[in-house]
């Protein structure tokens, strides 16, 4: 299955769209969670650090989450502002506003980072052994992997290793 | 004949002399054994390679014959893969599409061949620990720790097996202890070869062969300007040779430094006008990848080896004035 979800990935598999039998089961198995999502999450994850994309930490959600929670909910941000200028020395009003254009700037980040994530699947064609390849340098790897390294070489094969190697 | 009886008697005398916690040259003495045995015994088996959250079975052959070693390692799990060797010969059969990859190798150190055969080079690097005995697939293991003496390589912990000293069992620790890979045998019997029937690849016929193009190696025609200085300790250099890559059109020279158990590649290159150097940093797995910029050469370490280990040896390469 896993070498399924890695030929997927790497725009092995034949995707026919009148035959979506040999697809079907990995999606399927992929939703219902498990080992085959996390082998697509983690095969993500390191075609991410391969290509050198940005990644957010584990519990990014949650701690925005979180941020979110803390801030104050404004309603109606003109009528804050007013109540600023009649109140200068409320300086806990002033900064209200420009912490919600923060919040909300890092729910735009959230917003294209989903985007990002939702991509790869409908695109997964798109992503080339070139645009790996470029970025890690994988021919180093295959040449200390032929020459120098242990195990790995020999029963690991990642999905991105074998695109390059071909 | 006479080798099999020490190796046994060896073993015999270890059963008996570890009722008591074994003294640090005996714990060595059962890594020694291990190693003999992975060359000298003839066993099969199926054993468990474990690395994150990738897993491969893989089944395993070996015969010591008066002609050399012998060995057919079939990889169960995911694309087939076969590997045949004999002595330091390994060709590896990989069934790609419609064809099938031949592709040929020098002798590395797997498993569960994982030590060197000269254990004494490992001293300078690690410590060996007594860990007791356990129980591994039916049979019992004696554990030994490799701890490292510094930071710049990971620790191990090996299973050998208490009859024939193999090793069941091994597991390499990052610098927090945490196994970064796994591999153990599910199954093993040790046999008498009476003949060589399974030595051949079990790939399909009617598939078409290719041999992998790999560019022929040639041993260093002149001498760098640089040279390496202060590696991490234990660190020798195996082999030094230039590759040429595809795509490239300057030779690249490729060192390999191994402690014993880790190894470590040193690739350096000039950099030609117009190619955007490689800078930064990889993880995969147990490996990682540092690549610099250094005098207008590009330099980039690949090993099984901390981070650390990484940047020392990349920034121990010197250019000479």
């Amino acid at each position: 299955m896993n070498e399924q979800i890695s030929a997927l990935m790497d725009g092995e598999l034949a995707l026919d769209a009148h035959d979506s039998t040999r697809l079907d089961p990995i999606f399927s198995a992929m939703k219902t969670g498990g080992e085959s999502a996390e082998s697509w999450a983690t095969y993500h994850l390191i075609g991410d650090v391969m290509r050198g994309n940005p990644m957010f930490k584990p519990d990014f959600q949650q701690r925005m989450m979180q941020r979110l929670e803390k801030e104050a909910t404004v309603l109606a941000p003109h009528a804050s502002k007013k109540a600023i200028h009649h109140d200068d020395k409320n300086h806990k009003g002033l900064k209200m506003p420009a912490k919600w254009s923060i919040a909300a700037s890092v729910a735009a980040v959230a917003f294209v980072g989903w985007m990002a994530l939702q991509l790869p699947s409908q695109n997964i064609a798109n992503i080339t052994a070139n645009e790996i390849a470029q970025n890690v340098p994988a021919e180093y790897l295959v040449a200390h992997q032929a020459s120098a390294s242990g195990n790995a070489a020999f029963y690991v094969q990642p999905a991105s290793y074998s695109e390059s190697a071909r | 004949m006479l080798r099999s009886f020490s190796t046994c008697a060896l073993s015999l005398s270890f059963t008996l002399a570890f009722a008591d916690q074994p003294t640090e040259n005996e714990v060595w003495a059962v890594l020694q054994n291990a190693a003999q045995a992975a060359h000298s015994q003839n066993y099969q088996g199926v054993f468990t390679y474990q690395s994150g959250s990738s897993t491969k079975s893989v089944q395993i052959v070996h015969a010591n014959q008066p002609h050399g070693e012998y060995a057919r390692i079939l990889v169960l799990d995911g694309s087939p893969r076969e590997i045949l060797s004999h002595g330091e010969d390994v060709i590896i059969y990989r069934s790609q599409d419609e064809k099938v990859i031949i592709e040929k190798r020098h002798r590395q150190n797997t498993f569960p061949a994982l030590l060197p055969l000269d254990i004494d080079t490992l001293k300078a690097a690690y410590k060996a620990r007594w860990g007791g005995i356990e129980r591994i697939g039916g049979r019992d293991g004696q554990i030994v720790f490799l701890d490292s003496r510094d930071r710049y390589r990971y620790g191990y912990k090996f299973w050998a097996d208490r009859e024939y000293g193999l090793l069941l069992r091994s597991i390499m620790l990052n610098l927090h202890n945490e196994a970064l890979e796994q591999i153990t045998f599910n199954q093993l019997t040790f046999f008498n070869v009476t003949n060589m029937d399974w030595f051949h690849p079990n790939i399909s016929r009617d598939k078409k062969y290719c041999m992998e193009s790999t560019e022929p190696a040639n041993k260093l025609m002149n001498q760098p300007a640089w040279t390496v200085t202060s590696l991490p300790v234990g660190f020798r250099k195996l082999e030094q040779s230039t590759h040429t890559m595809p795509g490239k059109s300057v030779p690249i020279t490729h060192i390999i430094y191994s402690d014993g158990l880790a190894a470590v590649s040193l690739f350096v290159e000039p950099i030609n006008k117009g190619i955007r150097p490689k800078i930064g940093h990889w993880v995969m797995g147990a490996t990682h990848i540092h690549a610099g910029v250094s005098n207008n050469h590009q330099i980039m370490v690949v090993g099984e080896v901390p981070e650390a280990t990484t940047i020392q040896i990349a920034s121990a390469v010197r250019f000479n004035q």
